[in-house]
């Protein structure tokens, strides 16, 4: 669901976070309209008002992790975290987390639908999603969160929602509760759809034109 | 010089790497995995061969999981500022050390526990904050990714803009770039044309210095567009790779030090 329509129509933080946001087209392939944060995380008193904005909606919901999709999430994850006492979790491309191992060989012998949650044990989980062509993985650290935890889910921008299915996925394998995935911007695949995998979505902007 | 406030027991884990060929849908596929010891073993690491063991969970079954055991948490000095400073030992005493990653012979320094402590990261913001809001900073620089996740606060605590500094090919639109040398080879950070002006003040943040090879092309980076850079900042300082001396008359504030 869209910030606008969820309590925040007409408020004028959400015109300033749309107009900081730059549009670089045909990367990082032709066709793209890529939306570009670093203007607005460039502009202090916008960058503010967007933490703000997610600071006043999860700080009272009892929420006890906030986890950021590497990278651009790394940015707008952190200061969320600190504002509400929550932990901050780094969801990160395999091999990056420490005790990781990146699997040997690559996924040319697995179909998408065969890939197993191969298991890097005690430290690393992975979950394999997939992209245009091809497909990916995320990983996150065994035991960072507990049983039962309130989590929320942050990155900058949601499209097909296949990352952040995959974030939900390694938080409830881990035994957290995923309470929201929140992002900057989403996409018009996203419009009018409340929910991400039966998990509450909650967008700022549509993307700039 | 580094000073332990009380001693430590050190534990380090230690890994059984074993490699197995197996056959997966009727092709040959070789995995490895580091398996930790059940037993871990005080104050050495291994230097015995090693073997890797598959765990693959699969349709015949269920993965066979060893008991994890804690890795070590190395106590470390503090460093530019005052042992007597509480927050410091907490923020020491929350980063992990994980032998042997990303290959072996390396130590490395894991930020990631600190991150789940909300009181020692929240104190590591604050005592960047505390150094740096008075001083007319414009400008906090953090280097792609770790430097993202402790520079967007600190940025947003002293009003400054948060600029990242990412690998290539991340950014788009213009980008300015700087290759720098790794132990093998070389590498390049970037960043977009017109995000500092000319006479701007900057403080460039990562999470840890070693060689100082990353932060002096971010300095080199900035200075190039007119940006000064006022200071480096990192949570880590690994004194033995002499980083601080590649940064030759940059200043550098670190928390804490290891050896």
């Amino acid at each position: 669901m869209f910030a606008a329509e969820n309590g925040l129509r007409g408020d004028p933080r959400l015109k300033a976070i749309s107009d900081a946001l730059s549009v670089v087209p045909n990367f990082p392939k032709p066709g793209i309209m890529f939306q570009d944060i670093t203007t607005l995380v460039s502009n202090h008193k916008v960058f503010k008002h967007t933490v703000d904005i997610f600071v006043d909606r999860y700080r009272d919901m009892g929420i006890s992790v906030v986890a950021g999709v590497e990278a651009r999430g790394f940015i707008f994850a952190p200061p969320i975290a600190l504002a509400i006492g929550a932990k901050f979790i780094p969801l990160r491309k395999p091999g990056k987390l420490p005790g990781s191992i990146q699997m040997q060989p690559k996924s040319q012998f697995y179909q998408v639908d065969e890939i197993m949650n191969l298991c890097c044990p005690g430290e690393v989980i992975s979950e394999a999603y997939e992209l245009e062509y091809g497909n990916d993985c995320l990983e996150m650290h065994v035991g960072a969160v507990e049983q039962g935890e309130r989590a929320l889910i942050i990155d900058d921008l949601v499209a097909t929602g296949g990352t952040l299915s995959a974030a939900i996925r390694l938080l409830e394998r881990e035994g957290a509760e995923v309470v929201e995935c929140a992002c900057v911007i989403g996409l018009p695949e996203v419009k009018g759809r409340r929910l991400l995998d039966g998990k509450p979505l909650y967008v700022l902007v549509e993307p700039r034109q | 010089m580094s000073t332990v406030s009380k001693p430590v027991p050190h534990k380090f884990l230690e890994a059984r790497i074993v490699s197995q060929r197996y056959s997966y849908s009727g092709n040959s596929v070789k995995s490895h995995f580091f398996l930790p010891y059940t037993n871990a073993t005080t104050g050495r690491r291994s230097s015995s061969r090693r073997e890797i063991l598959l765990i693959y969970r699969g349709p015949i079954g269920g993965a066979a999981v060893p008991e994890r055991k804690p890795l070590s948490v190395v106590h470390m000095a503090s460093s530019n500022v005052d042992n007597k400073d509480d927050r410091i030992s907490r923020i020491s005493s929350s980063i992990r050390v994980i032998p042997d990653f990303p290959k072996p012979g390396i130590m490395f320094q894991d930020i990631t526990t600190l991150l789940l402590d909300p009181k020692a990261f929240k104190d590591t913001i604050d005592l960047f904050v505390e150094r740096y809001k008075d001083k007319n900073i414009n400008v906090v620089a953090g280097v792609e990714a770790r430097g993202f996740i402790f520079g967007p606060p600190i940025a947003l605590a002293i009003g400054a803009k948060f600029v990242p500094m990412r690998k290539p090919k991340k950014l788009p639109g213009e980008v300015i770039s700087e290759e720098y040398s790794l132990e093998y080879g070389t590498d390049k950070i970037e960043m977009h044309v017109g995000a500092v002006q000319p006479g701007e003040r900057a403080v460039v943040v990562d999470d840890l210095i070693a060689t100082g090879g990353t932060l002096t092309a971010a300095i080199n980076l900035l200075e190039r567009v007119g940006v000064e850079v006022v200071e480096c900042a990192c949570v880590i300082e690994l004194p033995e790779l002499k980083g601080r001396d590649r940064l030759g008359e940059k200043q550098l504030f670190v928390l804490v030090s290891s050896t």
